[in-house]
This record gives C-alpha cells, sequence and structure tokens, in this order.
C-alpha cells in the first residue's frame, strides 16, 4: 500500500512537470491575473533534448563546415588543370548533401523545441590557410572516407546517448530521427568510398596510371555517392 | 659494356620523369593566353564568394529563429531557408564562372569557414523582412563595386583591361536576380506593415501561412 502511494506521488510529479506549468500560465492569462503568458512555459520540450542539444548542434555546425570543405575540394577538381568531372560531381554531391542536412537538422531541433547555437560556427574551425584542399584523386577520397566515417560516429554517439535508459537522456524520438536519416545512409556512402579507393588504388599500381585516372573519373560522372 | 650503357638509359629516362608518381602525373604545358582576368577583379569577386556565403548564413539564422516551437512561423522558415539555398547557389555560380574564366586554380583561401550570423533573433515576422532586404541592399552594393573594378582596374601595375564579359554577366544576370528578389522582398514587407496597422498579430499569423503556401 505504501509502496503504491509512494507510486501515484511519484506520477503525479512526473505529470507536474509537463502539465502543470503551461496550464497553470493559460489559466492565469484567463482570468487576467497577468497580462502577458510567456510562451516559454507552453515549449515542445519532453524527454532528452536538453542533453542531446548541444551534440546535436555540434553536429550541425559540422555539417555547415564540411559543406564548404567539399565546396572546396569539388572546385579544385573543376579547374581545368585538374579537369575531372566525376570527382567535381562527387564532391558537389557530399556538399549539397551536408548543405540539406543541416537545414533538416535545424528544423529538428526546432521540432523538439531546441534551438540552433549559431555562436558554435566561431570555436574550433581551422580558418583556411592551414587546412589544403588541392588533393590529388586518390587522396581527396581517402579524406572523404575519413571524413565520413567521423560523421558516422558522431552519429552514434548523439544515438548512444540518446538510448540510455535514464530518465534525462532517453528519447526514442530522436533515437529514430538519428538513424532513419543518417546512420543507413551514412553506412552507405562510406562502403561507396571505401570501394573507390580500393578500386582505384588498384588501377593506379600499373603503368597506365594517368589513363587509369581519365577513366575512373568518368566513372565516378555516372555514378551516386549520396 | 652495352648492358651498362643500355641501362643507364633507361636509369636516365627513370630520372628525367621522377615527377611522374602513381598520383601526380607533372606539370602540364597548358598555354595561358585565353586567362586574361586581372588579379585586382578576381580578388573582388572572390570576396563576393564570401559575401554570397555570409547572407548564405545570415538568412539559416532567421529560418532557424522562425523554426522555434515558441515562435512558430513555419512559413517565414521555409521562405528563409530557401533564401539561404540561394545565397548558396550564388556563390558556387560565382565560383563557376571563376572556374570557367580559367583564373580560379587553387581554392584553399577562397573561403573563411567561421561564419557567424550577425543577428540570431527577431522581434517579429517583419522586422526579419526589413533586415532581409537591408542585407540584399548590401548585397547589390557589393556587387556593384565588383563591377566597377572588373571594369577599370584600381591597381596602379595592373593593365587597364576591361573584363566585358564578366561585367556583362553580373550585370545582366546577377543584378536581375538582385532587383528581382528586392522587389519581392518590399512588396512583402509593405503588405505585411499594412495588415499591422490594424491587426498586429492576426496580420503576421495570416501572413506566414500566405507564405508557407507560395
Ligand atoms: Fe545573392
Amino acid at each position: 500500500m505504501k509502496v503504491l502511494c509512494v507510486f501515484v506521488s511519484l506520477l503525479a510529479a512526473a505529470f507536474a512537470v509537463n502539465n502543470g506549468v503551461c496550464y497553470k500560465g493559460i489559466e492565469e492569462f484567463c482570468s487576467h491575473d497577468k497580462k502577458e503568458i510567456n510562451p516559454e512555459k507552453c515549449n515542445s520540450k519532453y524527454g532528452g533534448i536538453n542533453k542531446a542539444l548541444p551534440h546535436l548542434q555540434e553536429y550541425v555546425k559540422n555539417h555547415i563546415v564540411l559543406n564548404f570543405e567539399y565546396m572546396l575540394m569539388s572546385t579544385y577538381f573543376g579547374n581545368y588543370q585538374k579537369s575531372r568531372e566525376g570527382f567535381e560531381k562527387l564532391f558537389m554531391d557530399l556538399s549539397n548533401s551536408k548543405w540539406e542536412k543541416a537545414i533538416d537538422l535545424i528544423k529538428h531541433i526546432t521540432k523538439r523545441g531546441g534551438e540552433m547555437d549559431f555562436t558554435k560556427m566561431r570555436a574550433n574551425i581551422p580558418n583556411n590557410n592551414n587546412e589544403v584542399y588541392e588533393l590529388y584523386e586518390i587522396n581527396s577520397l581517402a579524406k572523404a572516407l575519413e571524413i565520413e566515417k567521423d560523421m558516422a560516429e558522431a552519429a552514434y554517439h548523439i544515438h548512444g546517448q540518446a538510448s540510455e535508459r535514464s530518465k534525462d537522456f532517453h528519447d526514442p524520438e530522436i533515437v529514430s530521427y538519428i538513424e532513419n536519416e543518417f546512420i543507413h545512409k551514412d553506412s552507405e556512402t562510406i562502403r561507396k568510398l571505401s570501394g573507390h579507393v580500393s578500386d582505384l588504388t588498384k588501377l593506379l599500381d600499373s603503368p597506365d596510371s594517368s589513363l587509369a585516372l581519365y577513366v575512373f573519373d568518368d566513372y565516378l560522372n555516372k555514378v551516386s555517392i549520396v | 659494356m652495352k648492358v651498362i650503357l643500355s641501362l643507364t638509359i633507361i636509369f636516365t629516362a627513370i630520372a628525367l620523369t621522377s615527377t611522374n608518381t602513381p598520383c601526380d602525373h607533372g606539370a602540364l604545358d597548358i598555354p595561358d593566353k585565353w586567362i586574361d582576368m586581372v588579379d585586382s577583379c578576381y580578388d573582388q569577386m572572390k570576396n563576393q564568394v564570401q559575401e554570397e556565403l555570409k547572407a548564405s548564413i545570415q538568412y539559416l539564422a532567421m529560418g532557424a529563429h522562425f523554426s522555434k516551437d515558441t515562435v512558430n512561423r513555419p512559413g517565414f522558415a521555409k521562405f528563409f531557408f530557401n533564401s539561404a539555398s540561394e545565397e548558396r547557389q550564388h556563390a558556387l555560380k560565382l565560383i563557376s564562372y571563376l572556374l570557367m574564366r580559367g583564373k580560379l586554380t587553387t581554392v584553399s583561401d577562397l573561403i573563411k569557414k567561421n561564419i557567424v550570423p550577425k543577428i540570431t533573433i527577431w522581434h517579429d515576422g517583419l522586422r526579419a523582412l526589413k533586415d532581409a532586404l537591408e542585407l540584399e541592399g548590401n548585397v547589390t552594393q557589393k556587387i556593384q563595386n565588383v563591377i566597377k573594378v572588373c571594369e577599370t582596374p584600381l591597381r596602379a601595375d595592373e593593365k587597364k583591361f576591361n573584363d566585358y564579359h564578366l561585367v556583362d554577366y553580373l550585370t545582366g544576370e546577377f543584378l536581375e536576380e538582385q532587383y528581382k528578389g528586392q522587389q519581392e522582398l518590399a512588396g512583402k514587407v509593405s503588405n505585411l506593415e499594412k495588415m499591422k496597422l490594424t491587426h498586429k498579430q492576426l496580420g503576421e499569423f495570416m501572413f506566414d501561412k500566405k507564405l508557407l503556401e507560395e
């Protein structure tokens, strides 16, 4: 009996956290006790969004930065000296995908009552000079492979934290979103990039390496990476 | 002796082509007379790429603001997210142009990546539309500066090269889009401001739903 009592009061407390504030605020508003209502009281937050938010914001930032970096790599292959249309397309596809995902992530964060923190754009981004985006064909694919693996692990990290069964962290909605929009697609892209590196390494190990690059570039132009 | 001689010849041949690795096929001999864009004009163009990307991130912040649960203006959010992608496309168009002209070959200093939007919170949709119009006005002015420099390069050490084609492209295609976009924004500001004179909240609510249909 005692246990039941404790359970019921705990349950009531749990409901109060979510429902009390908004409803009470509205009651005050309707009875003109207070002229203004604080909309913050009726936000869409629940579950583990508060704990996931900083990581999601960081994830958005990385998408935006990668959108720029892939843009530069694509541009390099588009110059008349490199003239590699297939590589140019591959990196532009990756850049477009990162940009679209950044927007989608922001929409999702706000759906769950969070907001994007753009001051994160200031930190930890090495600004050109030290970074080189003029890469040989095979090197550029190897770099993309590593970037994509890092991003996949960042998605796992968000997923892992939101999978914790403790109250502040558990968030099946975020878990499912990350799985459907990122985790499965990441695995496809990573597998394709790994395959490309493997193929091109074999092709370059021959006296015909420059012809091999020409053929491989032509092949890249016909397939999609994302 | 003959064997040694032929070996030497082979080794010399290898030494001569040793810049060629499986990944690097050495320097090329491509005529460059066709690459006629002057540096001061090129610098202005590169700067404009960055300006378009800055505008893109500023619009992204607007989209993010109006998506918030307690702001809840999905129409405005959609409009600004679209604008963000359009600005990114403008940057890409300028990059493509520079590639066509052969001037852009090294890329590492082309984009400064840590772009922080100047404003991230707006009082209402009308304020954001006005900010957007002001932003576009600034971008237009910057394009005009690019045009000026590319028409008559400023630097004393440069040949006075009037870049007819680029100037034509910027005035004919780029500015055309700017002016159209600005008129659209100004029209929106005008309509919303009039609606809000007598219907402050309802006006903004209805305008938002209208934007969602566009
Ligand atoms: Fe623009």
